[in-house]
């Protein structure tokens, strides 16, 4: 565990780690926090989840580095958020600058409701072609996976493509009612189409047992429960971390919806230059190292080795998708009611 | 009827209004759509009813001996026991459903540990099973103060005229706090159908988590649509315990039981096991993440805010309460009135929340305040209070009053000389009670909360969110610690005004 302590020096300090090109050339490398301006001003943050207090030592470290910061934050449930941000635009009670949160449907249903400003081209700066987004800025990557049980099936027995789990006999492990979930879902329904989708939650609603959340579903599978469960990546690495010996293994289907990079990322909800400098901060080098290490999550920007034990990203393959459109989840929804799985 | 009547009754209809107004918003959102529930609605009403059933009964089977045991007998250690057995009121239902997945099944920690097969604790059996351990406090507590309210004289004559023990318990006893039994299981009963977090971890499909689902995907309409489906069960909760009606009686001397060694050793067995069951379960298993990952700290504050939080609502519902409690004791109006301010108690705090949520944006001032926070606690836990206040005004108002009133006192005065040192226990109860729920409400709490304003609750949901075990352990220790430590100073209260 990095303490806070530790953590704010590494800020403060001036990075110079070789740089390893996962993300490709046209990228430009993460900057070092020192290299950004101090923040100053009223700046309000609406924070989806926050990973047990990890998001919140980010914010810790960029106020001790800008004493002039008026910084508010309020934390909730990511979709709880979105839909305090739609009522108080409703109602004319707008106070948020930025909206930063772990999921792209919360960010993509605030931008369908109007509230987000377009990012400013140097904000896309940092981040690969495929993140470039209208809407929010992208921060960190969660990529959908296959958590395998390997003492009850075998790497090759896994299908490689998500929309073939069906033709296999596993028992799969899922969280239906669950956010991440049906941000997959979503994708499948847009880049498969609605049919295949129907036909697909059908076929796996017979092999299937569901959980309350992923991590729930990410345990069944290590104990033996279910052969595999459907989940974000970092399920599996947070787990192992605490229990290497857990028979679990990470794999990942490729160019579908299994193998998605939902993002967790920031929409601008004001002019605010600060909410804008607050974002460059989240692409810093420093703050991407400590996702990427204490969240195990999947850095953006040129320069940050992924989290051990998490995908090398050059080989995964992600489908073709705007993660904008993850917002529209209730067509997705009636679906899986149709399907008989929500 | 004296002048401070219509007083009394318009604060009575204000809290009942407090109560109706984000129902009125729930309203106009859900029947204003044009959406479709589908299909799904019979069987999750099933479902939702069942565990409530189930609930409801496993709750009185265990609420109703504890109370027995630490209101009459000379168990050791009573009041510490007394405070312990309601501290599991503290504990947020998630956590305790998410200990027992942990912990049970094949691969879970209690066969990781023992080496034995342990079945798995989920389904409707699972979730009635964790709702019971977390929610007989209600029964427990509001048996406890109905039965320290009776005299003694009845059971000592039972008992003289040869009836054994426990048939006269049973068949003497029991039947005179029929009415604070069925309270304490009314509570249950809302708070089961109100409940999100057992049902999902336990993989019950009910209302709550159908609700749940609609939000989270942003279909508000079909959230409060379902909602009202939801109220629809409420009510008839709420009518079948008005059926139970109302036994009358005086206070007096508390009876004394005396166990005996073995009768001590078997009460002591039993309590351990409860306190294992609810407490040591979540306890351990957090230990255990404390182990693997380290416990990561806690910042006092959180601790400063969750009381100071949980004290405003709790001396607010008291002080709403009083008079909907008086005019409970009244006659009708009063007595629907009261009805009214439970069904706060039935509405999950995620839809309360957001009802509120525009409430306090249409009043703008109100928007993200402390007041706002703590309106949206009065009104979720308004009949808590009322419920345990209700029963010994009624002993009180009839009788004693009437006579301090002949003597010449003041109907002030007589308040405060007779009918206040009578019904202290029960708002210290009713307080205590308030004060555990708002230490473990969530969803409301996030919504409605000042920003920044971060209490041990939030602070436990987000470690939780992540997976983080390690760093739940000690601000949920923290959460029972004051939380017992709450109630064991109010019994110490209770104590003292029963015996002045």
């Amino acid at each position: 565990m990095v303490d806070r302590r530790d953590f704010l020096k590494s800020l403060a300090a001036l990075g110079g780690l070789g740089l390893s090109g996962a993300w490709g050339r046209a990228v430009a490398e993460a900057l070092a926090a020192d290299a950004l301006p101090a923040l100053r001003g009223d700046l309000t943050v609406y924070l989806g989840r926050g990973e047990g207090g990890l998001y919140k030592r980010i914010v810790e470290a960029i106020r001790e580095r800008s004493p002039e910061l008026a910084l508010e934050i309020r934390r909730g449930s990511s979709s709880g958020l979105a839909n305090t941000l739609v009522a108080e635009a409703r109602h004319g009670g707008a106070r948020a600058d930025l909206f930063w949160s772990i999921d792209a449907s919360s960010l993509g249903h605030v931008a369908d409701e109007g509230l987000a400003r377009p990012v400013p081209a140097r904000l896309h700066e940092p981040l690969p072609e495929a993140f470039r987004l209208e809407a929010f800025v992208p921060i960190s990557g969660r990529v959908r996976s296959i958590a395998y049980n390997p003492g009850r099936v075998r790497a090759e027995a896994l299908p490689e493509r998500i929309m073939e789990l069906p033709d296999t006999d596993l028992k799969v492990g899922w969280a239906p009612s669950y956010g991440a979930c049906q941000s997959f879902l979503t994708a499948m329904r847009l880049l498969e189409g609605e049919a295949a989708t129907r036909e697909w939650l059908r076929a796996i609603r017979e092999q299937s047992r569901a959980y309350a959340g992923e991590l729930g579903a990410v345990m069944a599978a290590a104990q033996g429960e279910v052969d595999l469960a459907l989940a974000n990546h970092y399920y599996t690495l947070r787990l192992k971390q605490g229990q290497p010996d857990i028979p679990l293994e990470l794999a990942f289907t490729r160019g579908d919806a299994g193998a998605l990079i939902n993002t967790a990322g920031a929409a601008l909800l004001s002019d605010s230059a600060v909410a804008a400098d607050f974002v460059r901060y989240l692409h810093s080098r420093e703050v991407q190292r400590f996702l990427a290490e204490q969240a195990y999550e999947i850095p953006l920007v040129e320069g940050v080795e992924p989290p051990a034990g998490a995908p090398a990203i050059a080989r995964l393959e992600p489908p073709e998708l705007d993660l904008t459109r993850l917002g529209d989840l209730q067509p997705t929804l009636a679906l899986m009611r149709e399907a008989g799985v929500l | 009827m004296s002048r401070g009547l219509p007083l009394v009754y318009g604060l009575s209809a204000l809290g009942a209004a407090a109560v109706l107004l984000p129902l009125g918003v729930l309203l106009a959102l859900g029947l204003g759509s044009d959406v479709a529930l589908g299909g799904q609605v019979p069987a999750i009403a099933l479902n939702t009813l069942l565990l409530t059933g189930l609930t409801v009964a496993g709750a009185i089977l265990l609420g109703v001996p504890l109370a027995l045991l630490t209101a009459y007998t000379d168990l050791p250690g009573r009041g510490l026991w007394t405070a312990l057995l309601a501290a599991p009121l503290a504990v947020p239902s998630y956590l305790g459903a998410f200990a027992y997945f942990a912990a049970t099944g094949a691969g879970g920690e209690l066969s990781a540990l023992t080496g034995l097969p342990v079945p798995n604790v989920d389904g409707l059996a699972g979730a009635a099973w964790v709702m019971t351990l977390y929610t007989y406090p209600f029964v427990f507590l509001a048996t406890r103060a109905g039965l320290r309210n009776l005299d003694a004289t009845a059971l000592d004559a039972a008992r003289t005229l040869g009836m054994p023990l426990p048939t006269a318990l049973v068949r003497v006893v029991l039947p005179r706090v029929r009415n604070s039994v069925a309270a304490g299981a009314l509570l249950v009963a809302l708070y089961t159908l109100s409940d999100f977090g057992t049902p999902a971890i336990m993989r019950l499909d009910t209302f709550t988590r159908a609700i749940f689902v609609e939000y989270n995907a942003f279909g508000l309409e079909r959230a409060a649509l379902l909602s009202l489906g939801l109220l629809g069960l409420v009510a008839v909760v709420l009518l079948l315990e008005w059926l139970v009606g109302t036994t009358r009686e005086q206070p007096g001397r508390t009876p004394r039981l005396h166990l005996g060694r073995t009768g001590r050793a078997a009460a002591l067995v039993g309590v351990a096991l409860v306190l294992l069951a609810t407490l040591g379960m979540p306890l351990g298993v957090f230990t255990l993440g404390v182990l693997r990952e380290g416990s990561g700290g806690l910042d006092p504050l959180l601790l400063l805010r969750s009381v100071s939080a949980s004290g405003l609502a709790a001396a607010a519902a008291v002080l709403l309460a009083l008079p909907v409690a008086y005019t409970a004791t009244r006659g009708r109006v009063g007595r629907l009135l009261e009805r009214v301010t439970y069904v706060g108690f039935g509405v999950p705090g995620i839809v309360l929340g957001t009802a509120l949520v525009v409430v306090g944006l249409t009043l703008d001032f109100l928007y993200q305040s402390l007041a706002l926070l703590v309106l949206g606690y009065v009104v979720r836990f308004l009949s808590l209070a009322v419920g345990n206040i209700r029963a010994p005004l009624e002993r009180a108002e009839q009788g004693l009053v009437g006579a301090a009133r002949s003597l010449g006192a003041a109907p002030g005065e007589a308040f405060r000389r007779v009918t206040l040192p009578l019904i202290l226990p029960g708002l210290l109860a009713a307080g205590a009670l308030v004060f555990l729920e708002v230490m473990r409400e969530l969803p409301a709490t996030l919504l409605l909360r000042p920003t920044g304003f971060e209490t041990l609750a939030t602070h436990l949901w987000q470690v939780y969110e992540a997976g983080a075990f390690g760093r739940a352990a000690l601000p949920a220790l923290l959460l029972v610690v004051v939380s017992g430590a709450a109630v064991a100073l109010m019994l110490r209260r209770e104590q003292g005004a029963a015996e002045r």
